[in-house]
């Protein structure tokens, strides 16, 4: 059930990012023009990503993006969907948990022990049976490093 | 042979008396009071047909006939009862069996307090060999030849050899063996002989009161024949001085009546003299056969000898016969039991007898000591000693046979000492050493005594131990006092002892335990496992024990496999420890009530800490839903300890979790 509604979502998806990605596209046009602020903000966000504030209350993220750069060192799967865990680096006792949904790496070939570039977002999902999954932070985009 | 036999003896007269305590085979079951030698002398004093009734101090005994024919025919216990002389009981010997029957009662002459003691006395003197000895045996020897020599004439002994009879006896008399019994047999026949002087005084005066009667006699016959047929003047008188009277018959009646009173007074002492002869005569038989039979009682048997064979010439009426009366129970002795009549040569017999049996005995020693059968050799010295201590033969026994036997003798009667102690362990190293010394002993019956009583003990210890286990201490205490009694010397008796007050502690170490294991204090219990061992007579109380090593052996060996992991990798090696700590607590809750256990669960709680935080905040986040923030905690878990089942299980949940749930795109 699980896998068919992902599929089922994931043509939503791409509709979407899409149209997401045209607006986007017109939104970097006008932030190119005024100097980069998006992107400077989505550096801001990584810098002050803290894996210790974060196993400590997840929630305090939630709905925030990141961009966090880090080396993929475990891959968990359920049908195409993944989730792995990347070490941030400077602080290899750390890993940091990460919901990449199938088709949101578009053609990047996620193995273990390269580094990537993560733009994520803190979300609340649900279980099968409604109950809030907190502070898992969902893969928007992943960049090869 | 092992019987406890007690004895008292005064001078003449044996009074044994019998201890029954032990298990001797006396079948009397009271003791005798003994016979003193007052008593003796006043029973000899009384009639031989005089009774008289003795109760002994138990009250078992009464109403027995005394006396030199008294007796009655049985004892208590149904058997016969001795024969009496003079109003005393006359120990037999029973030579099949060692043992003499006296006063109802049989003894080992081995085994009497009484010969013991002369025994041992007579084992620790030297040889009476002395020079003075010599004389008193052969001036002695003199005597009995003289005695014997004169006994085989048919004339009778003049007063002369009598005389030199009892001088001779009253030399010897001097010599301190004897005891002055030689002048008890001199004074006897002086006596014997003033009586006979009296008594032959008494005749001749009879005599001349004959003389005087029949003179008085005549003269009455005279005056009743004048009165009758006389002239009116008679002549009185003769001779010169007669004279003619008137013949008055009135002074004749006077006269004849004078003279018959006279006749009568006459006849009258006369008739007193004879009967005090006699009395004389028959007392002076009684004292001389009452000191005939002392002899023999007092083993005097040369005195007796002497005596007997002076009978016949100091009492000449051919009268020899002992002055007891006849089917009386002293006739029986010499009748029945000596198979003699009962006269003074009935005495002289056995006085005869006895000093050939101790010779025989005397001679039987020497042959047996020459063989080392001292076992045997011991026997007939005792006999020897028992019948004729003052025998030439006895008393001058050589001293090294003496000590030979002593030496013997020592460990027989250690024998008794530790069989009246029940000392069996003794008894049998008594028994060795008397085997080594004659290997012809038989120690057969110390042997099976002794292994049948060490048995019985035994198996009241074992009962009393199977009582106490069983916790029925009254029977335990019961079959305890009867192994002791048994065999108070029981090595086992002091193992069993020290188990009851084991146990009687253990009540105490019992309800420590019980409180402890109540507490849930395992490792104590662990720790003095050796001393709550006692708990093991409750089936339930050792389970518990048994648990409790098996619950803290088992922490102790997993602590050290744990300490081993931790030394090998320091850094993983307290995560590591700690999650395997977590693991053994959850099979067994009672693992945190381990003193030791908690103490490392802390201490690697500790030196984990950053590991133990991970997992305690991805559990906590896991409870809150953040599954985002427990995920990472497991990560963090297991990047500390690779190892950690608890961060794989936790990773592998939470994962599954996320990746099936549904999130904004």
């Amino acid at each position: 059930m699980a896998r068919r509604k992902s599929k089922g979502n994931k043509k939503g998806v791409n509709t979407t990012a899409v149209v997401i990605g045209a607006v986007a596209a017109v939104v970097l046009g006008i932030l190119a023009f005024s100097g980069g602020g998006a992107k400077r903000a989505a550096a801001n966000n990584a810098r002050n990503f803290s894996i210790a504030d974060y196993r400590t209350d997840a929630s305090r993220y939630t709905n925030n993006r990141y961009s966090i750069e880090g080396r993929v060192e475990n891959i968990e799967t359920l049908g195409n969907d993944r989730l792995i865990a990347i070490s941030i680096p400077g602080d290899s006792q750390e890993r940091l948990p990460l919901l990449v949904r199938s088709g949101v790496a578009q053609g990047v070939n996620l193995t273990r022990g390269d580094s990537f570039l993560f733009e994520v977002e803190c979300c609340t999902g649900h279980d099968d049976n409604q109950k809030e999954i907190k502070g898992v932070l969902v893969v928007r985009r992943v960049e090869t490093k | 042979m092992f019987g406890v036999l007690d004895a008292q003896m005064e001078p003449g007269n044996y009074a044994i008396t019998p201890d029954l305590s032990g298990n001797h085979g006396n079948n009397n079951a009271n003791n005798k009071k003994p016979r003193s030698s007052h008593s003796k002398k006043a029973r000899d004093s009384r009639a031989d047909d005089e009774e008289y009734d003795d109760e002994d101090e138990d009250g078992g005994r009464t109403s027995r006939r005394r006396g030199a024919g008294g007796g009655s025919g049985t004892t208590d216990n149904g058997e016969p009862e001795n024969p009496r002389l003079m109003g005393m009981e006359i120990p037999l010997l029973d030579p099949s069996s060692d043992t003499v029957t006296y006063n109802g009662g049989k003894f080992d002459v081995g085994n009497n307090a009484l010969v013991r003691a002369r025994f041992e006395k007579y084992l620790q003197q030297n040889p009476d060999d002395s020079a003075e000895a010599k004389r008193y045996r052969q001036r002695m020897d003199d005597l009995l030849k003289l005695t014997q020599n004169n006994a085989r004439q048919h004339s009778e002994v003049g007063s002369q050899t009598l005389l030199q009879i009892g001088r001779g006896l009253y030399e010897i008399n001097t010599y301190p063996g004897d005891a002055g019994q030689s002048a008890t047999l001199a004074s006897a026949i002086a006596s014997a002989l003033s009586v006979q002087y009296a008594n032959r005084a008494r005749e001749q005066k009879n005599e001349q009161l004959t003389h005087e009667i029949e003179r008085l006699v005549h003269d009455t016959d005279i005056l009743t024949t004048r009165n009758t047929h006389g002239p009116s003047h008679k002549q009185v008188g003769n001779g010169r001085g007669a004279r003619v009277v008137k013949n008055d018959s009135k002074s004749h009646t006077f006269r004849i009546a004078e003279q018959t009173t006279e006749i009568a007074t006459k006849k009258g002492t006369k008739v007193k003299n004879d009967a005090d002869s006699v009395a004389a005569l028959e007392l002076s038989k009684i004292n001389y056969q009452a000191t005939l039979v002392s002899f023999l009682f007092q083993r005097r048997f040369e005195h007796a000898l002497i005596g007997s064979f002076a009978y016949r010439h100091i009492f000449r009426d051919g009268d020899n016969k002992l002055n007891i009366k006849k089917d009386s129970q002293a006739a029986k002795v010499f009748e029945n039991g000596a198979g003699l009549p009962p006269t003074i040569n009935s005495i002289a017999s056995l006085a005869a007898n006895a000093r050939r049996e101790v010779d025989q005995n005397m001679e039987a020693v020497t042959n047996l000591l020459a063989q080392n059968k001292l076992a045997e050799a011991t026997q007939h010295l005792i006999e020897a000693v028992a019948i004729g201590e003052y025998m030439p033969s006895v008393a001058t026994f050589p001293t090294e046979s003496r000590r030979r036997i002593a030496e013997f003798w020592t460990l027989r009667k250690r024998t008794l000492t530790a069989l009246n102690a029940r000392d069996y362990g003794t008894l049998e190293e008594i028994a060795d050493k008397m085997k080594a010394l004659d290997a012809d002993f038989d120690d057969s019956l110390v042997r099976t005594y002794c292994d049948g009583r060490k048995l019985q003990s035994d198996m009241c210890l074992r009962n009393a131990r199977k009582a106490f286990l069983s916790g029925d201490e009254e029977a335990a205490t019961d079959y305890a006092e009867q192994a002791a009694l048994i065999w108070p010397r029981n090595p086992h008796l002091k193992e069993m002892q020290e188990e009851v007050l084991k146990l009687d502690n253990n009540e105490a170490i019992i309800s420590e335990f019980k409180s402890l294991y109540a507490r849930h204090q395992y490792r104590t219990i662990y720790n003095e496992r050796s001393k709550f061992k006692v708990v093991a007579i409750d089936q339930e109380l050792e389970a518990q024990l048994e648990d409790c090593a098996t619950l803290v052996g088992t922490i102790d060996a997993m602590l050290s496999q744990i300490d081993k992991v931790v030394h090998q990798d320091k850094k993983m090696g307290p995560c590591m420890a700690y999650e395997m700590l977590l693991d053994f607590q959850d099979t067994d809750p009672r693992y945190m009530e381990d003193s030791v256990f908690k103490d490392a669960v802390v201490r690697f709680k500790v030196d984990a800490r950053d590991f133990v935080a991970a997992l305690d905040e991805a559990k906590v986040q896991e409870e809150r839903r953040e599954y985002g923030s427990a995920l990472a905690n497991y990560y963090r878990a297991q990047c500390l300890c690779a190892t950690s089942k608890r961060a794989e299980e936790g990773i592998d949940r939470i994962s599954q979790l996320i990746l099936s749930s549904r999130f904004p795109q």
